[in-house]
């Protein structure tokens, strides 16, 4: 599977994309990803590739992802040059996140729905990882999905 | 064996330990700056009597760490490419001088470039100083072959070099780790050696021993050449020779399209030095091409094809989809998918960055006219706004002062010159020339951007810092003394937060640089905000923008660029991006309609 994770410096792309590996590594013999970092500290666009279960590189080729998990949404075009199906949270879900709780544990909330709506991963692997307070933040996430149904953003274009 | 998903450089400082080295120097630089930090980790794990700290530059760095391999402790020394060529006469003599305990340099290339000057090939390096390099293809190979490397360097008495790249260095993998055992006895020794007199040739050699120790480097890089085995995979017509992570690019196409039969891979894990008469068996093919990065490095030893008759682009990183455009170029497949990639938002500096304020401030007395000259650091950023006019390497800022200063004034013009560079870059190449600058009293205005930590490359320590890793204390060293003691007589000290001081400082600068033959300095002081600590003391003051104010003229935008404020395009009127500021309050001192204010 090949996966590539958007987004810019300070929202926490590099620990998502760690948890992702860390649940994806119970799954698969071999993950392997790569980082661009901009030159800029905040704000910069932080770039993952990442291929679980195959090849001996961890990039991926323009057009050949199976899922772009974008959290930044004026990357958009940026994003689909590297496949159709795009991950992006909804507002509310955003929203959701903010309001449920700190701001440092908003990135493992999101965590949390994506887990859950794209069942790539089981909820309990990814929630073993986590510490404590993750964990919390992680599991209201999958909650927020379970109750409210018919609450899809996957996007395919 | 226990499974970690490490970085590349993760990989090699857990290689270079696992291989016996304890003595381990570097300076920072994108993509290199995490193996340090990686080892002193595991040397506060293991409680390990080892040396791993940074220097004040390359070439320092390299001394240092290969000093301790003749005193018989096996070292490293750790830089990205362009650092190299700081550390480039040591690292030719060293060549010739060989080494007592094992010796590696790690180089860490940048092909892209993504945030270097130049995208030159440390391999091509190695093989100017007659050095063999180690080029790994994936973040499981860092970790062996640094250990390799250490082998290799020990067998030949060579220092060795190991290549990575920012796809390496920053790629991740889940690797075998080797379970630790920790050994802890360091023996040197130097004058103790057995063979002493005849180590003293080398190592204070006069130029006709030289030319010895010349023919016995010849002989070892003959010795490891016949020993360099290539790694055969597939089964074609067709033979792509290629080493580091250009290889995994290309077996993966080659499985993906399905062209085992059509293309031989042959890897090679040192990619220099190649004997040709042990790649006389490349003959049989119809073809032979290497694909490497950067500079035909196989290409030129085993004279094939590549970047030589344009098969291979000569510049830029060789990504999957340009292995894959080389695939279609060859005939091998077709109807391949080109894209259109929207250009990214360039990058600047951060919300709050005290360098943007000192830059402004400096721009608002010395205008648009004055040339800025610049250097390696965050404050490269400063053109988006204007205030850097040059940026070519390290120190350069304070010798292009000396050189603008010098040519308006032989053609009898005034000009204002201002260098500006950093802490750290003026610790690692900014203090020469100013000493030049001095002695031959060239007027320019130099402002040493301080903010205690090399910011650009993530915050690693200076010669500020108190304390090492360890929390041992260390002597810190004082710019303004440093800067006093070469007899610069206008040296002030300001915190570029203070915009009313900053501004009269600046214009005493400048009368100062009118009256006096000699150059001036300031040290703009304030912690960078991306540290914690930083972040911590810096200023809490809350800013809003008054619409009504508000004449969206764009000055706060254009000439200040804090990302944190924004311009919305139908209202026509500046805003805050309330995730993004934090709250330094110092835009209140940019609007000139007065339409920041404090909340
Ligand atoms: S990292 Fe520090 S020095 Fe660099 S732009 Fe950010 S605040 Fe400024
Ligand atoms: S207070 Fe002004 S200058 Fe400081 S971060 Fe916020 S918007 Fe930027």
């Amino acid at each position: 599977m090949k996966l590539v994770i958007l987004g810019k410096g300070g929202q926490g792309v590099i620990f998502f994309s760690r948890i992702i590996a860390q649940a994806a590594s119970k799954k698969a013999v071999s993950v392997r990803s790569t980082e661009i970092k901009g030159m800029a500290k905040k704000g910069g666009t932080v770039e993952i590739q990442m291929k679980i279960g195959e090849g001996l590189s961890g990039l991926v080729r323009r057009g050949t992802a199976d899922m772009v998990i974008l959290l930044s949404e004026d990357l958009i075009d940026y994003a689909k040059t590297f496949g159709s199906n795009i991950f992006m949270f909804t507002k509310e879900e955003i929203e959701k996140a903010l309001s449920s709780v700190p701001m440092r544990y908003v990135n493992t909330f999101l965590l949390g729905i994506f887990v859950k709506k794209t069942k790539i991963f089981d909820c309990d692997d990814v929630s073993k990882i986590l510490d404590e307070e993750n964990k919390k933040s992680f599991l209201m996430g999958c909650n927020y999905v379970q109750f409210s149904p018919g609450n899809s953003s996957e996007r395919g274009n | 064996m226990s499974k970690f998903y490490f970085s590349g450089n993760e990989a090699i400082a857990h290689g270079l330990i696992h291989g016996g080295v304890r003595f381990i120097t570097g300076y920072p630089g994108t993509p290199s700056s995490e193996i340090i930090p990686a080892v002193q980790s595991l040397i506060k794990q293991f409680s390990l009597k080892a040396f791993a700290d940074w220097s004040i530059n390359e070439k320092v760095a390299y001394e240092i760490a290969y000093g301790a391999c003749l005193a018989n402790i096996k070292s490293a020394v750790t830089m990205k490419q362009v650092g190299l060529n700081v550390a480039m006469d040591p690292f030719m003599n060293s060549a010739y001088v060989g080494t007592v305990a094992g010796f590696v340099v790690i180089s860490v290339d940048d092909p892209g470039p993504h945030s270097s000057q130049t995208e030159q090939d440390s391999r091509f390096m190695a093989m100017a100083a007659k050095i063999p390099v180690l080029d790994p293809s994936t973040v499981e190979e860092a970790y062996e072959f640094a250990q390799k490397a250490i082998e290799l360097s020990e067998k030949f008495s060579i220092p060795v070099m190991l290549r990575s790249t920012t796809r390496i260095s920053h790629g991740r993998a889940i690797v075998d780790i080797k379970d630790f055992e920790s050994s802890n006895t360091i023996q040197p020794h130097f004058k103790s050696s057995k063979d002493w007199s005849k180590q003293l040739s080398r190592f204070a050699a006069t130029p006709k021993q030289r030319l010895e120790l010349h023919r016995l480097l010849n002989e070892k890089i003959e010795k490891i050449a016949a020993q360099n085995k290539p790694k055969l995979f597939f089964n074609g017509e067709i033979l792509v020779l290629s080493s580091g992570a250009v290889f995994a690019y290309i077996y993966e196409l080659i499985e993906e399209y399905g062209l085992q039969d059509k293309i031989t891979l042959c890897k090679l894990d040192i990619p220099y030095p190649l004997s040709k008469e042990k790649f006389n068996f490349i003959e049989k093919f119809n073809r032979i091409i290497s694909v490497e990065e950067t500079y035909p490095v196989i290409e030129l030893q085993l004279d094939t094809e590549g970047r030589r008759n344009g098969l291979v682009p000569k510049q830029g990183e060789i990504t999957p989809e340009v292995c894959e455009e080389i695939l279609e170029k060859l005939g091998l497949i077709k109807n391949r998918k080109t894209l259109q990639i929207p250009p990214l938002k360039r990058p600047s500096l951060c919300p709050g960055c005290a360098h943007r304020a000192a830059l402004f401030s400096v721009k608002k007395i010395f205008g648009k006219k004055a040339i800025y000259a610049g250097d390696i650091g965050c404050y490269t950023l400063a053109l988006n706004f204007e205030a850097t006019d040059t940026v070519l390497n390290m120190g350069a800022s304070v010798s292009f002062g000396f050189a603008f200063s010098k040519a308006f004034e032989l053609g009898n013009k005034k000009q204002d010159v201002i260098s500006i560079i950093g802490d750290s870059t003026f610790f690692h190449s900014g203090i020469p020339p100013l000493i030049d600058a001095v002695h031959y009293r060239v007027p320019f205005l130099l402002l040493i951007l301080d903010n205690q930590t090399v910011a650009m490359t993530g915050n690693q320590k200076t010669l500020s810092t108190p304390h090492d890793f360890l929390g041992q204390p260390l002597k810190t060293v004082s710019i303004e003394d440093i800067v006093k003691s070469l007899g610069v007589n206008f040296i002030k000290v300001v915190d570029p937060y203070d915009f009313q001081n900053s501004l009269n400082t600046l214009k005493e600068a400048k009368e100062f640089l009118k009256k006096n033959n000699e150059p001036a300095v300031i040290v703009f002081r304030h912690l960078c905000i991306n540290t914690k600590q930083g972040l911590q003391n810096n200023p809490k003051i809350p800013v809003k923008i008054e619409k009504e104010l508000c004449k969206g003229c764009m000055i706060c935008i254009k000439e200040f660029e804090c990302p944190a404020i924004v311009f919305d395009d139908e209202e026509k009127k500046a805003n805050i991006d309330k995730t993004l500021c934090i709250s330094c309050g110092f835009c209140i001192n940019v609007c000139p309609t007065k339409a920041i204010t404090l909340i």
